[in-house]
């Protein structure tokens, strides 16, 4: 089977005015699938551009990228987006779910945008997924009517509609509190474990990356060291 | 459409402040309804009272000129000389009448002799425009029986109806004789039948009425009129309908815009002040619109970021403002018609003292189509910046915020 994630050299070079800071120096990095991967790394390291690089939210200044077995470098903005939202899942420390929306909303509306509204099927598998992560009891309460915790477990499932090639998650607990901090990382194993789904998970908590099943360490752009775990 | 039921929900979010906005589009729409419905009330006030009491259209002999005429002998011209002694006509008048009365847009005719004389009372003697006419057909062009305060509207053969001023000044009373003199010399005594009073100081001062059969032998005209006077179903027609006459007659036709120049002008410039009262009104609308969708856009930049993180197309996000703009425009659009309706056909109601109505505004007349397309499609036009702000957000820097 082909790796979910091969990336290769790569390279990241922001500009400032006259300033260049290279962030990243040619940075390896492939995963498997049903790998549940963790991306540590003290502030600076470059752990949140690579995250983003390999979530096609920016362009790598040198490397290539293959995400299931498909080159995406060459991709237009529009192929990017729509690649995004077929075969890849986003979790990010600030859920950012839609307020004026239902849980069951949120979840669907990856699927329900690019369609022009939420089939039956949409809202059955919406409903599937909130069972999953554990809110059955809130499918129809609005965001703004959930816990931190509640709203990143309906985030992960926001993640997983589009039952994605591979999901990011910038600092998924950097916002909770250490119970539903435990809680979402229990969910993320479970589904990693139960579904094959791969993860990438950009923290610099310990105890998140022990939880992991492979560790990937950057340092000044450069990957540190890989070590698999468990 | 997922995107109008995203925009339905952002507008729903919060009542309160999509309550002001709609509201302040209603009161823009409402301003520029009660602006249109005032000019246009206005325009049809000084056109129906210009309109109501003369012709919409008159036809008259063309004006003689002197003129050049072609010899055979080449080096020799010739020209004609026109007497200004003898009197214009229309000879051939009853089938101008015929070809009017053909017409389905013609309300009212009335072939007229058309003179100046002089009235005198003892050692008074006053000028006054004589306006003769059939007896029959005496209110075809202003409504003179109507208006008698003394005596009555009956003409008869030696009969004269006089206005109201000019009876005061010559100490005329109906059933009165009064001798009529005309510029062609011929006197004759005329009884004073009836007094009217129009509330215009031009006609009760100077016009006077009589019979046309009486008025031949007085201006010397056995067979002709002098003009003919034409009212029509449509006024606004009168200038169309001049330019055919005087294209099938051969005569000189004036429309009554053409004899009130001024009046024309004066409702141009009303119309064009109304018009930068209205521009105005659309555009503080639409900055309006702008301006709260901006800080809706700016408000949203987390959500807008996550969605397009997760793939949602620009054209996406932009439907959702475009959307929000269109729904906005709308229900502002059509509340600011109906409470526009409502406010100019309660102010409709408004009486002077006297019992004339206080303002002169044309509810029907709000221009309600224009200012619903121009603010639903300029709400939608407001809406474009902030929903390209929106689409080309960049979504790392809107989620990392």
């Amino acid at each position: 089977m082909s790796a979910v994630l091969d990336a290769r050299g790569i390279g990241m070079t922001f500009r400032n005015g006259d300033e260049l800071t290279e962030v990243l120096k040619g940075v390896d990095l492939k995963l498997e699938p049903g790998e549940l991967a963790a991306l540590l790394g003290a502030s600076g390291s470059g752990k949140s551009t690579l995250l983003s690089i390999v979530g096609l939210l920016l362009r790598p200044t040198l490397g290539t990228i293959i995400i299931g077995g498909q080159h995406v470098e060459g991709l237009s903005e529009l192929e990017r987006a729509q690649f995004r939202n077929q075969r890849l899942g986003f979790i990010f420390q600030f859920h950012h779910l839609l307020p004026d929306f239902t849980a069951t909303e949120n979840v669907a509306f990856p699927a329900a945008a690019p369609a022009g509204g939420i089939t039956p099927a949409m809202r059955s598998r919406a409903r599937e997924l909130l069972v999953r992560v554990g809110l059955s009891d809130r499918m129809d309460f609005p965001a703004t009517r959930l816990s931190g915790g509640q709203k990143q477990r309906v985030a992960i499932a926001r993640a997983l509609m589009n039952k994605p090639d591979l999901v990011l998650a910038d600092e998924p607990t950097g916002s909770l509190d250490r119970v539903a901090a435990e809680q979402v990382l229990d969910l993320m194993r479970e589904v990693n474990r139960e579904d094959k789904t791969t993860f990438l998970i950009c923290t610099h908590d310990e105890h998140v990356a022990a939880r992991c099943t492979r560790r990937v360490t950057l340092k000044d752009g450069r990957v540190e060291g890989v070590l698999a775990s468990q | 459409m997922f995107a109008l039921s995203v925009a339905r929900r952002y507008l729903l979010s919060n009542p309160a402040q999509t309550g002001l906005l709609i509201s302040g589009v209603a009161l823009g729409v409402m301003a520029f309804v009660f602006i249109t419905a005032l000019i246009q009330g206005l325009a049809i006030r000084l056109t129906d009272d210009v309109t109501a009491n003369s012709a919409h259209v008159s036809l008259e002999p063309p004006t003689r000129v002197a003129r050049v005429l072609p010899s055979p002998d080449a080096d020799v011209e010739s020209t004609a000389i026109v007497s200004t002694f003898q009197r214009r006509q229309i000879r051939a008048w009853s089938s101008t009448v015929a070809l009017l009365r053909s017409e389905t847009s013609v309300s009212a005719i009335s072939p007229q002799i058309s003179g100046s004389a002089f009235l005198v009372k003892g050692e008074a003697v006053a000028p006054v425009a004589v306006t003769a006419i059939d007896p029959l057909g005496l209110d075809a062009i202003s409504p003179i029986s109507t208006e008698i305060v003394s005596g009555d509207s009956g003409l008869g053969a030696d009969g004269i109806l006089i206005g109201v001023r000019l009876a005061e000044n010559l100490g005329l009373s109906a059933g009165q004789p009064v001798l009529f003199r005309t510029d062609r010399g011929v006197d004759r005594l005329l009884i004073v039948r009836g007094i009217f009073q129009t509330g215009l100081q031009s006609l009760d001062e100077r016009v006077a009425y009589l019979s046309i059969q009486t008025a031949r032998p007085l201006f010397l005209l056995p067979e002709g009129v002098t003009n003919i006077e034409v009212k029509l179903v449509d006024p606004a027609r009168a200038r169309e309908f001049a330019a055919f006459m005087a294209e099938a007659t051969g005569l000189r036709a004036t429309s009554w815009q053409q004899k009130n120049a001024n009046l024309e002008g004066a409702l141009a410039a009303q119309a064009q002040t109304g018009t930068l009262i209205q521009i105005f009104s659309l555009i503080s609308v639409l900055i309006g619109i702008a301006s709260a969708l901006s800080l809706s856009a700016n408000r949203r930049r987390g959500e807008v970021g996550i969605m397009r993180a997760f793939g949602v197309s620009k054209r996406f996000i932009a439907a959702v403002f475009v959307l929000q703009g269109l729904l906005i425009g709308m229900v502002g659009a059509s509340l600011g018609c109906v409470g526009g309706f409502a406010l100019c056909s309660w102010l409709a109601t408004m009486t002077k003292p006297d019992g004339t109505t206080a303002l002169p505004i044309a509810p029907n007349e709000g221009g309600y189509v224009a200012v619903f397309l121009l603010t639903t499609l300029g709400a939608v036009l407001a809406s474009v910046i902030p929903a390209r702000s929106a689409a080309r957000l960049d979504p790392l820097e809107a989620i990392q915020q």
